[in-house]
Parts: structure tokens; sequence; C-alpha cells
């Protein structure tokens, strides 16, 4: 299928944003005369909008073509009537691109004639925002605005581009239409939707009830009424809600719609899809309705109708964008491989996929089958997990756009993250991602997806750091800053921190928080009241509910008494903190010892020692490869002093998931000192860092095969075939032999003829096929 | 048993089609290394290695004597890498020395490490004084008809070289497509690497075909931009890969016992069973394919167990 329809309508919007500049320069056409006249078509084109608002779209298809039909053949007298065409051509624009073109020139030709005509440009502005050229809209707006600074309908759409670009401000812009006009319904029911977007249910419901108030008839507000009443469990306010928008639109494709965009912000997928199969079957020609079920149905795997519905959706529309990301990425997802294996399946690209599948598989099964005693459910199988090697593809699946920050996403049985080489080799550890990702199916699943993210968040990484030593996030000195500047948000409003971080870094200090109130919660209540939390989540609860009910606390008493034991947790760390901020981090004397040791590490490294030992003593939690620990290692080995050297290594491979360079020294120092297992380990915590380095898995298999772990030799073998290094073959009869040695002489004799093959001459795998022959009793011919 | 004869006899034909003239010829190698001016430390260290691991390979893997080993370099008093400068006239006068020296069916190996500049025959690789241009190289390299030529520049912006001294017969390599490619290249460092290392021989045959050793620097250029994220900025270039699978480094002296000579004729034989067996494969069952391809194996085992027995091999 051709997807060129963005561009196209670029180069469209882009000519006609020229054609309506000239226009706007040339508005010394004004005749005063022809503004008098009445506008033939105002009332008609009113009607039809409001035919499409109920639901109508026969009837206002109708009028609407009536309309452009006198308008083509005797064109209008004035201003107004060339905004009414433009009103009537935009209704016709569902999947007309050439309607829709006809709309923007209408608009401009009624800004040529008149120029205060400031509703043509902002309907010009709604329909390039319709159409996802946000730069164009905000000009438009801008235009209107320069002209009336107060027009709060304008102001409105500054808004709402504003929103759309993910930039600016838009609650504040939205507000100033507010101060412009108190009582405009539209406002309102947006500000309503942004508050309902980031769980601020209270405020939502006040600015929807204050909209219907000033005008009954504004559907979004019963949109945001009736999402606020599904999420909450309110069925009296939900049928209240049901019962006007139906009113309003007998067959409420966009009530049903604002209620399955409400459940996907609370991860309930399988439910949104079932509100957006409403939508769409109450109106088939809604873009948004078949987008919203594609893009969801493909979020919780049912890949072909979701895709089936994202393709109606670009048909209608081949404008938008995210649909066009996702049938793009759909396409390409079609090269990848998909390896089904137990309880999953992982789908990546082809020639990744065996590499990944080696270790995710058995890491998965594992963390399956704890979370499953722990939580005491399992989610449905098999699980997917997709892998991107392009983050932005992993962005696509996930949000339909580029730039989304998040290392993996679960919506339930399916995971998707970044793979390991997406990013940089020592940023993220993608063993523990994708636990962190698993563990939420569990608790999405164990609370009937009720969770609140905060909480699902943090018992994800809790969860991580259960794994395996070193995994998930640990005290950072962001986080102890925030800590002792007050910036990390009590745990009644955690929430916060993850829909309206302050700041980039108050989301990464939020997930810390969460986990250790998972910590501290199992810690005080016992292993039973996480999983309790959940169900009383899944039973409707909220979270100040939900407290009492199973910590017998109140959201202040938890705060109080989370607060002091977080605290005294951290105490020295917090301490050695004070006098940092978060924007400078050079305060306080940790800084300063740590500054001054870095000084004299060449010239003077035994007084850096001390130094460094008094900055660890300091804050034993900080244990980065910049911390006083690595450093202590390098000194350590420069001085010959191996015990030592291992020892602060270990501190900081234990403590830092992705330290690649001090896991390498620690593998190397180890097996010096001829403690394989030790080595091992190393190793094994490197290959979840980066899988992609064959002479790692080539270290690891031979000293597996030392200490007797066949199996795992055989693993670090297939690894290294699996990373395709230049001596394929060579790697193909060193997996050969290890399977042999494991015990498995058939797939060893498999391996060796596939060798053979390609390589007659192979001397090695000549004699290992005699030996294999042998050893089965088989004569050698 | 006629059937069996006709058999062996065609597969004894196309052994003689496909082996590598170096086992058909008492054939020796003669390599000349050029290092121009390398600018800059790290390069005359990449140089200096190179110069040094291809050294070792000649002498220890490919036999080749001391005496038809030249090196040149940037430095101007002979070292323990270089017997001479790289001036334009040294140069020449290698090549010179060099003809002299050769026979007929020899390899010839000319390596040209450095900083290219220049277009098409104009194109060069900076020398002390005076450059060499490509006409130039062409013109030396010209008399040694009756020898296998590889002529590798593997200098940065070398792609010029490859119309200007491709011809039948002759095999010419360059580290980048054109003369405009010239961001700082890793053929060098790989090339090298797979003259001098067992992982380029692709088909595990103890000999390194000058086609191995391009496929794998090739391979491995590609995989070091694909691991960093970076664009490829060089695509080495091969004048003529059917000659380049022919011409071989290394491998095994033939033996004077006839007891080998006739094992490792066996063996060769079984070995085109092989590949016939390859060509019918889509024809049989997968269980048949095994079976026939594990039973000729095991037999090239076999004599490989016997050649090793006879002395052979060594």
């Amino acid at each position: 299928m051709n997807r060129s329809g963005v561009r196209t309508g670029a180069l469209l919007t882009s000519a006609l944003t020229g054609l309506m500049a000239a226009a706007s320069l040339a508005c010394a056409q004004d005749q005063g005369a022809a503004r008098v006249m009445p506008d033939r078509w105002g009332t008609e084109v009113s009607a039809a909008e409001a035919s499409l608002d109920r639901g109508n779209r026969t009837d206002a298809v109708a009028r609407a073509r009536h309309i452009t039909a006198a308008y083509q053949q005797d064109g209008a007298r004035n201003s107004a009537e060339h905004t009414s065409a433009g009103r009537a051509y935009a209704l016709l624009g569902v999947g007309d691109a050439e309607a829709v073109r006809a709309a923007l020139r209408a608009f401009d030709r009624a800004v040529a004639m008149d120029s205060s005509n400031i509703d043509a440009v902002r309907r010009t502005g709604a329909l390039f925002l319709e159409k996802y050229n946000a730069p164009e809209a905000r000009a438009s707006y801008e235009m209107a605005l320069k002209r009336a600074p107060n027009d709060a309908e304008a102001l409105l759409g500054l808004a709402r581009v504003e929103e759309f670009e993910g930039k600016g401000t838009p609650m504040a812009t939205a507000r100033r239409s507010l101060t412009a006009n108190p009582r405009r319904a539209e406002t309102l029911a947006y500000i309503a939707r942004l508050h309902l977007d980031v769980e601020a249910f209270d405020s939502a419901r006040g600015y929807a009830e204050r909209a219907v108030a000033a005008d009954s008839t504004e559907q979004a507000s019963w949109g945001v009424l009736g999402a606020i009443a599904w999420i909450t469990g309110d069925s009296t306010g939900y049928r209240r809600a049901l019962r006007a928008a139906t009113s309003l639109q007998p067959a409420p494709s966009t009530f049903n719609l604002a209620l399955a965009e409400a459940a996907i912000r609370q991860r309930r997928y399988a439910e949104a899809v079932q509100l957006a199969q409403r939508a769409v079957r109450d109106d088939s020609l809604s873009v948004a309705a078949f987008g919203v079920l594609g893009t969801t149905q493909l979020r919780i795997g049912q890949m072909q109708a979701g895709r089936a519905a994202v393709e109606r959706a670009f048909a209608l529309d081949p404008f938008n964008v995210w649909h066009k990301n996702t049938l793009d990425l759909l396409d390409k997802m079609q090269t990848f491989r998909t390896v089904k294996q137990g309880r999953f399946e992982v789908v990546a690209p082809e020639d990744e996929a065996d590499l990944l599948s080696l270790y995710i598989v058995p890491l998965l099964e594992r963390a399956f089958d704890s979370l499953s005693v722990r939580y005491g459910y399992s989610p449905p199988t098999p699980v997917r997990l997709e892998f991107f090697r392009q983050h932005a593809d992993f962005s696509v699946r996930t949000v339909g756009l580029n730039g989304l920050g998040a290392l993996g996403v679960s919506f339930g049985s399916l995971l998707a993250m970044d793979a390991p080489n997406a990013r940089e080799r020592g940023t993220f550890n993608w063993g523990s991602t994708a636990w962190h990702e698993l563990t939420h199916a569990f608790t999405l699943g164990a609370s009937a997806h009720r969770v609140p993210r905060w909480l699902s968040e943090g018992l994800s990484v809790l969860e991580e750091r259960r794994a395996a030593p070193g995994w998930g996030a640990r005290a950072s000195l962001p986080w102890l800053v925030a800590m002792n500047t007050g910036q990390v948000r009590r745990i009644s409003e955690l929430n916060d921190g993850f829909l309206r971080p302050r700041s980039p870094m108050e989301t990464q200090n939020s997930y810390f928080q969460a986990s250790m109130f998972s910590e501290w919660v199992e810690l005080t209540k016992g292993a039973k009241a996480l999983p309790a939390l959940l169900l009383a989540y899944r039973d409707g609860l909220d979270t100040p509910a939900a407290f009492r009910k199973v910590l017998a606390l109140s959201p202040e008493q938890v705060d109080t008494q989370f607060d002091a034991w977080v605290r005294q947790r951290f105490a020295k760390d917090l301490a050695a903190a004070q006098g940092m901020s978060p924007t400078d981090s050079s305060g306080g004397r940790f800084a300063r010892v740590m500054r001054t040791a870095l000084e004299m590490i060449e010239a003077r490294p035994d007084s850096a020692r001390k130094l460094f030992e008094e900055a660890r003593g300091l804050m034993p939690e900080y244990a980065s490869d910049d911390g006083p620990a690595w450093y202590l290692a390098r000194i350590a080995l420069v001085q010959k002093d191996t015990a030592t050297a291992l020892a602060m290594l270990q501190v900081v491979t234990s403590r830092d998931e992705v330290a690649w360079d001090a896991n390498q020294l620690e593998a190397t120092v180890r097996e010096a000192r001829g403690d394989r297992a030790g080595a091992m380990a190393a190793l094994e915590r490197m290959v979840w860092i980066w899988p992609y380095e064959p002479s790692i898995h080539v270290r690891y298999a031979q000293l597996a095969t030392t200490q007797g772990q066949h199996t795992l030799a055989v693993r670090e073998r297939r690894a290294v075939v699996a990373n395709k290094p230049a001596d394929l073959l060579d790697a193909r009869y060193e997996l050969a032999r290890a399977l042999a040695t494991a015990g498995q002489p058939t797939e060893a004799r498999r391996e060796l003829l596939q060798v053979l093959e390609e390589a007659p001459s192979f001397e090695k795998a000549q004699a290992l096929l005699l030996e294999l022959r042998q050893r089965s009793g088989g004569a050698s011919r | 048993m006629r059937r069996s004869h006709r058999v062996v006899l065609a597969c004894a034909a196309s052994v003689a089609l496909l082996a590598p003239w170096s086992s058909a010829q008492a054939q020796r190698t003669h390599v000349l290394i050029v290092a121009g001016l390398s600018g800059a430390p790290n390069f005359k260290t990449a140089f200096n290695q190179a110069i040094g691991s291809t050294r070792i390979a000649a002498r220890e893997r490919w036999a080749v004597a001391d005496s038809n080993f030249i090196a040149l370099t940037e430095d101007s008093l002979s070292t323990a890498t270089s017997q001479g400068q790289s001036t334009k006239a040294n140069i020449a006068a290698a090549f010179l020395r060099m003809s002299k020296r050769v026979s007929a069916g020899d390899v010839v190996l000319v390596m040209l490490f450095g900083h290219g500049s220049g277009e098409g025959p104009g194109s060069k690789v900076n020398l002390p004084g005076p450059d060499a241009t490509a006409a130039e190289y062409a013109s030396w390299i010209a008399p040694f008809t009756q020898q296998q030529v590889v002529f590798v520049n593997a200098a940065t912006g070398s792609g010029d070289f490859v119309p200007v001294l491709a011809k039948p017969g002759r095999v010419v390599i360059t580290a980048t497509r054109t003369a405009m490619e010239r961001n700082e290249s890793e053929f060098l460092g790989v090339f090298t690497k797979a003259l001098s290392s067992e992982e380029a021989d692709a088909d595990k045959d103890g000999r390194l075909s000058v086609l191995e050793a391009f496929r794998y620097a090739r391979a491995e250029v590609a995989k070091s931009y694909e691991r960093t994220n970076r664009m490829l900025t060089e695509h080495a270039v091969l004048s003529d890969s059917i000659i380049a699978g022919r011409i071989t480094f290394g491998g095994k002296a033939v033996s004077a016992n006839p007891r080998v000579a006739a094992l490792i004729a066996e063996r060769q034989a079984l070995e085109s069973q092989v590949a016939a067996l390859r060509v019918r494969k889509a024809t049989m069952t997968a269980e048949a394919y095994d079976a026939e391809l594990e039973r000729l194996l095991l037999s090239i085992a076999g004599k490989t167990q016997a050649i090793k027995a006879a002395g052979g091999d060594k």
C-alpha cells in the first residue's frame, strides 16, 4: 500500500499557506457592500455540522454537498459565504484530500476578501491541526490572536496545538482562553480532559460539570464525566453521562471513543478495545475510532485485526502520521522472526532472534515461575516479547510516534522493548528491563489492570532487584539530592511523579521511591501485603481505601511512616549529599572529598586512596562507575593488591547493573586468581549488558567447560554462533565439540555435518566426526 | 566396477578445474609492501603492525624467504620493519629487483598503506618526496605477465586504482570504491589480520585464497561500522573474484611420498563427491542426503588420518 499521503499533504498545505499569505496581503479587496449581504449557506452548514455531531453523517454530507455544489456553480458573494463553503468542504474531508484542499482554498478566499474574518482564520487553524500540520495551525491561530489577542477560541486552538506538539503549556494557554470567556463550554471541557489525562479526577469532574452547566450540549464534557465514572466504578454517574451523550448523539460513537481513550490511559486495553469497537460500530467513518481500535488491538497482540483497523483508519485519512508510522512498522516487522518456546514468543529482527531468545526465554521462564508464586496470579500465555533494534521503532510500536524515552513497555501479555543494541553498550540492562516489563504483566493482571502506575512501577523495580545481584534502581545521587531538597513526592501523591513530573529526573526518582515503598510494605506488613494491595485495587478501591484495608494506615500515616523509614535507611548517604542541589552537585562534603581525590589520583595515589575511602564511608550506597569504589579498585590494581581490588569491584558490580568495565575487570582478576566461578558470574552479568561480544562468550564457554558446566558451555557456544563471528565455521565446530562433551552426540553430529558440508577439508571437524562415530560404536570408513 | 571408475575419472577432472594454482605448482610468493607517509603516530603504529603481521604470516605460513619480502616505509633509515624509505625511486627499484627474482607462476603480492590523494590515473598514495601515481604503479607491474599479481591498495581514497591497474589475470583490491572515500579506513587492519590468521580461511582447507581474505575484510569492516552505528564510508573493491579465488597463500607442501600423494588424490576425489552431492541436495530426501554426506565425510576423515599416519600433511 502506498502511504505517501503525509508527504503529499505537507506539500499541499505548504502551497496553500503561501496562497493564504498572499491573500492576506491582498486584503485590500475588502468590499463593504459585499460584507452586509447575508450568508446564504450559514444556517445550512450549521445544520450539517449539527447532524454530524448527532452522528447523522448521511444528512451532514448531503447538506454539505448541496452547499459546495452551489459554491462551485455560483461562487460566493462575500467572505462569510466563502467561510461557509469551507466548512462544508471540511465536512466532506473524511477520506477525500481534495475536499480538504478545497476547504483551505475557501477559507483563504474568505480572509482575502475580508481580513477581519477571524472565524475563517481560526477554522484554517483547526483544519490544519485536524490534518496534523501543527506549525501551520499555530501560524493561523497566532494570526488570529494578533488581531484579537483575547480571542477565546483561538487561544483554545493554540492550546490544542501545544498539546499536539508536546511543548509549551497547553493548560496555561487554555486557562487564558477561559479568562477571556469563563463560561465557554468547549474550553471548560478541554481543561477537564487535560485533568482527566493526569488522573486528577476531582478537578476534571469540576471543570466538566461547569462545562455542562454552561452548555449541556457540549459532548466532550459528557465524555469526560462518563470516563471518570467508568474509571471509578460510579455506575450512576456513568448512566447519567451516557444518557446525556445519547440524547446528543443517538449512536454515541464520540462518547465511547472518549471512554476508550481513557481506558487506554488506565492501561485497561482489553476494555478499551471493546469500547472502540462500539465507537466503530456507531460510526463506520470515524478515523479516530478505527485508529484507537487498531492500535489497541495491536497492543494486546491481536495483530491481524489491529492491522486491518489501522489500515481502515489510514484509508479514511492518509494524513495521519501515527497510523502511517504504525503501518510502516508492521511492514518492517514482517521481516522479524518469532521464536516460540515454552510460555513465550520472542519476536526480533531476523539476525538477532536466536541470540536474544537463547537468553531471554530461560530468564523469563524463571521470572514467570517466581512471580506467579509471589502474586498468586499467572497472566495469559503465550507472553509475546518484541525487540526493536531501532529505538524509534520501539517508540512507534508504543505510542505511534518517535520520541518515547522508555526502554520497555508492558501491555499485559504483550511486552515490547529496545533490543540491547538499540542503545550504547553500558547504558541499559536488557535482562532487568525484560524482568521489569514481565512483572507489569503480573501486577496489571492481578489487579484487573487497576493498579495505579506508581505502584506498578515500584513493584517492577523491586522485582528487578530481587532477580539478580546488581539489577534494579539504587539510591542515586539525584534521588538523595531530591530527598534533601524536598523534591520527592509523598507516597500518597507519587502518581503525579509519573503523570505530572516537574522535571525529567523526577520520573526516575519516582521509580526508586515507589520501589522503596514496596520494600517497606513487605518489610513492615509481610510478603502478602503487596499482592493484597493489588487485590484491593482489583476490587475497585482507590489508593486511600487500599492503604486502609491492607496496611491499616491512612495515606497520611503511610507518608509519615515511610518517610521516617526511608530517611533512616539512607541516613548516611543523605547526610553526605547535604549541600548539593538539583542543579549543582558540587556542594557538600562528599563532592569535595571526591574532587580532591580525583585531582591527586595520578600523582599521589596513596593520598587519593585515603580520600576515596573516606568518600565511600560518607556515601556507602553510591557505587556507580564514577564512585569511590571504582577508583579504589583501580588504585588497588595498580598497586597489585588484587584482594582489595576485587572487594571494591564487587561493590560496583553488585550495585550497578550496567557496569561493563567493572565486570570485565572483575572477570579478569578473578580468573587470574583462579576463581573461575566468580569470573563466570561476572561474565554472566556482562552478557545482560551487551550480548554481542563473541570474545566474552568464548571466554565464558571455556570457563564453563573447565568447571564441568557443559550445558552452560553449550549455551555460550550457541551465543558465539548466533553472533555470526568472522570464523563462523570454527565457532560451529566448537559448538559441536561442546555438544559432544555435554552428552548430546546427535546434535553434535548434526552440527558437524553442516560444518563439513561447507568445508570438507576442515580437519578438526573431521577428527571430531570420526570420534563421535567411534564413540557410538560405528566403524569409521 | 566400471561405473565407479567413470565416476572417479569425472571427479578427477573436476578436481583439476577446482584446484587452485598453488596446489598444482610449486609456486613461490614475493611480497612488496609500501607504507607511505603516516602523518600521525597512530597511523605509523598501524602501518608498522600491518607490516609486522604480514611478515610473520609470509615467513611462517606461506614459506616466503626473507629475501622475497620487501617493506619500504617513510623512515629514512632501515629499521626492523623497513628495508628502505618508501620514495618513488626506491619503489621503482624494488619492483625492478623483484622482477629479476620471480619465476613463471609465482605469486606477487604488492600492498600499499597510507593516505590517498588525486583521482583517476593520477591517484596516489602520499610518499616521502614526489608521489607515484596509479599509472606509474601500472607501468611497474606491467612486466609481471607470467606471474599471478595481487595488487592491494589499502590506503584511503584508493578506489581509482582499480580501473588503472586491473587487467585479465591480475587481482586489484582497494580499500575504497572511489578516490572520494577519504575518511579514515579500517580495511588495512582487517585485511592484514585476514592474511595472518586462520579466521579468514572460510573453507578450512588450510590455504587462504585472496578472495577469502577480501570477503573476510569486507564483512568485518561492515560489522565494525554497524556495531558502532556509523554509516559505512568505505567500500572495498575487488577487480576479479574468479582469479582471486584461485590465488592462495599457504597450504601444505606437495608430498614426494607416492603413498601420501595417492591418499591426497583420493581425498580430493571424495571432496569433489561432496561438492557433487551438494548439487543434488534438492533432489534427495534429507535422510538420504545426510546419510550419504556422512559416509563421504567419514571417508574423507579416514583419508586424513591415513595421510597423517603415512607422514603426510606436515
